[in-house]
């Protein structure tokens, strides 16, 4: 399908918010020498959210219908999402407002973290299943989407916690945060991988002869019934990636998202900081690119009918002719390579 | 009730009479709801109903196969439930899905859980739109009992496609499917789509002279 800017910016940025307000939490329970970047994180992440929440409001093409979104909770992950990220965001507004306005008690923060870190969790879940649950989206149907969504969002969000840290001290942070953040990288390697295998093997499944009921393969769709490049009224189809950019992105994202973080993450560069925020700033583009791939790879169950389908040679022809075929040409007095 | 459109893939030519009625009826007259702002050096717009033409087999054996697609009005309508403002919605006493396009706020979610493609997004009015069944041509009492069907189904000229009630054992689509074994596209999705299709024969159809004049009579 077509990818949007604000479809990327509200699925990566709030993914990334949560990411970070996960990974401050976390740091506020487990290691109180690092306390002081919670209500930094805090404010991040709420910056964050916010551009998100505001480019998701662009998504509407006609906001003014917009006061109905909530009508469909009970069946529509969309109402669910606009419920979720409506909540998470206020509530990281009190909680990063109130203490510039009132005197607040140390278990505000405390409190509010592992408040905010639910609702963030909340929030990422819902925007994943929104995608993970349309079965017509061949690549998307699966638990593996909520996995990737969610994994991305809080890996480059602890990025971001692990380069405030290492500008602070002005060297290698380490730590357990440090160690979760390079296994979570790993992980996130694992699943980016196993997406790529199931975005291939939707491709592969939809194609012609899957789409009219008939038994008597081979079809060939000769007339997309006036649809024409690039779909502008269709946008849940979008013109097939070619093979040869597909893997350029794939390599560009896995560069970005995965290899280049982690090599920074991981080198004993010195003391300098750098290395660090280039790494967080490389991987919150990777996640982006990873988000563009994810909506412009997408196969739908309705990519049948339209005309830019691969063409795959048969994987078990022999390439010969049939042998009744064969025998019409003898009959004639003609070759198979006479240009027929 | 159910209201369907059963297709006759035997009777199928694809001369896209059903695609151009479709869009010359809804885009005329009171609703006028298919844009068509820029139709001479843009024809490729929003079509409700499209013919979808496929070649079968292998050379020297091949052959043709025309396959209308406009929505299916499924029963269980994926388009229905991903709406979060209940726009598209499925209405009980007939079974047509519509879309409310005063509470439609153009998020296309639709679009991507329609299994079919047909739903189709038009960008002036920022509002998904699609087939309707020409709802407003079947509940027309002022028009004659003939008349109350939809455009596709009225101008086709092979009547390969027949309208009526799914649901009622008695009416002739329910008896077209089940005496031809009609079926459904993409059923492994589980919209139990509404529309359904004939299968292809091999045995061309024979219509003799009494039936020929049956159809002229009924027909004018």
């Amino acid at each position: 399908m077509r990818p949007t800017g604000p479809l990327l910016l509200i699925t990566v940025l709030q993914g990334v918010s949560g990411g970070l307000v996960l990974s401050v939490a976390a740091l506020w329970w487990l290691m109180p020498a690092d306390r002081w970047l919670l209500p930094m994180g805090l404010w991040g992440a709420f910056v964050i959210a916010s551009v998100g929440g505001v480019a998701s409001l662009f998504h509407m093409h006609k906001p003014k219908a917009g006061r109905f979104i909530l009508r469909r909770l009970k069946t529509s992950w969309l109402s669910r999402e606009a419920l979720t990220t409506g909540i998470y965001v206020p509530v990281l507004a009190i909680l990063v407002i109130v203490p510039h306005l009132l005197l607040v008690a140390p278990f505000w923060y405390g409190i509010g973290s592992v408040i905010a870190s639910g609702l963030a969790l909340i929030a990422m879940y819902v925007t994943a299943m929104l995608y993970a649950t349309i079965p017509a989206m061949r690549s998307w149907h699966t638990p593996l989407t909520v996995v990737s969504m969610m994994w991305v969002g809080l890996v480059a969000g602890t990025a971001l916690t692990e380069a405030r840290i290492a500008i602070a001290i002005g060297g290698h942070p380490g730590g357990p945060l440090h160690l979760a953040l390079l296994g979570g990288t790993v992980i996130l390697a694992g699943i980016k991988w196993l997406q790529y295998r199931y975005f291939s093997e939707a491709r592969q499944a939809i194609h012609a002869s899957t789409g009219t009921g008939m038994p008597a393969a081979p079809y060939r769709l000769i007339d997309s019934g006036t649809t024409k490049l690039p779909y502008r009224t269709q946008t849940q189809v979008w013109p097939s990636l070619e093979p040869g950019r597909r893997a350029v992105l794939y390599m560009v994202m896995g560069l970005s998202l995965i290899l280049v973080p982690f090599v920074l993450e991981v080198l004993p560069m010195g003391p300098r900081a750098i290395e660090w925020a280039s790494a967080a700033g490389i991987m919150v583009c990777g996640a982006f690119i990873e988000r563009w791939i994810f909506f412009a790879d997408v196969t739908h169950s309705s990519k049948i009918w339209f005309g830019d389908e691969l063409q795959r040679p048969s994987s078990v022809s022999s390439n010969r002719v049939s042998p009744d075929f064969a025998r019409r040409l003898k009959q004639v007095g003609m070759h198979r390579h006479d240009g027929l | 009730m159910q209201l369907t459109i059963i297709t006759d893939l035997n009777k199928c030519v694809g001369c896209k009479s059903c695609q151009v009625s479709c869009k010359e009826h809804n885009t005329s007259g009171a609703f006028g709801t298919v844009p068509d702002h820029d139709p001479y050096t843009d024809p490729d717009g929003m079509w409700w109903n499209r013919i979808v033409g496929m070649e079968s087999g292998e050379y020297p054996n091949t052959n043709v196969l025309y396959l209308p697609k406009a929505c299916m009005h499924c029963y269980d309508a994926p388009c229905v439930p991903v709406c979060p403002t209940g726009a598209s919605y499925k209405r009980e006493d007939n079974g047509v899905v519509l879309v409310d396009y005063d509470s439609c706020i153009g998020c296309q979610l639709c679009m991507w859980a329609c299994p079919y493609g047909v739903r189709e997004f038009d960008e002036q009015q920022g509002v998904v739109k699609k087939c309707t069944m020409c709802i407003d041509r079947i509940e027309d009492e002022s028009l004659p009992e003939i008349e109350r069907q939809p455009a596709c189904v009225q101008s086709c000229p092979t009547h390969a496609r027949t309208f009526g009630d799914l649901e009622d054992p008695d009416s002739e689509v329910a008896k077209l499917v089940a005496q031809r074994q009609g079926f459904t596209l993409l059923p492994e999705l589980g919209a139990r789509p509404a529309v359904h299709y004939l299968p292809r024969r091999q045995v061309p159809v024979i219509l003799d002279e009494s039936e020929v004049l049956r159809i002229m009579e009924e027909r004018y």
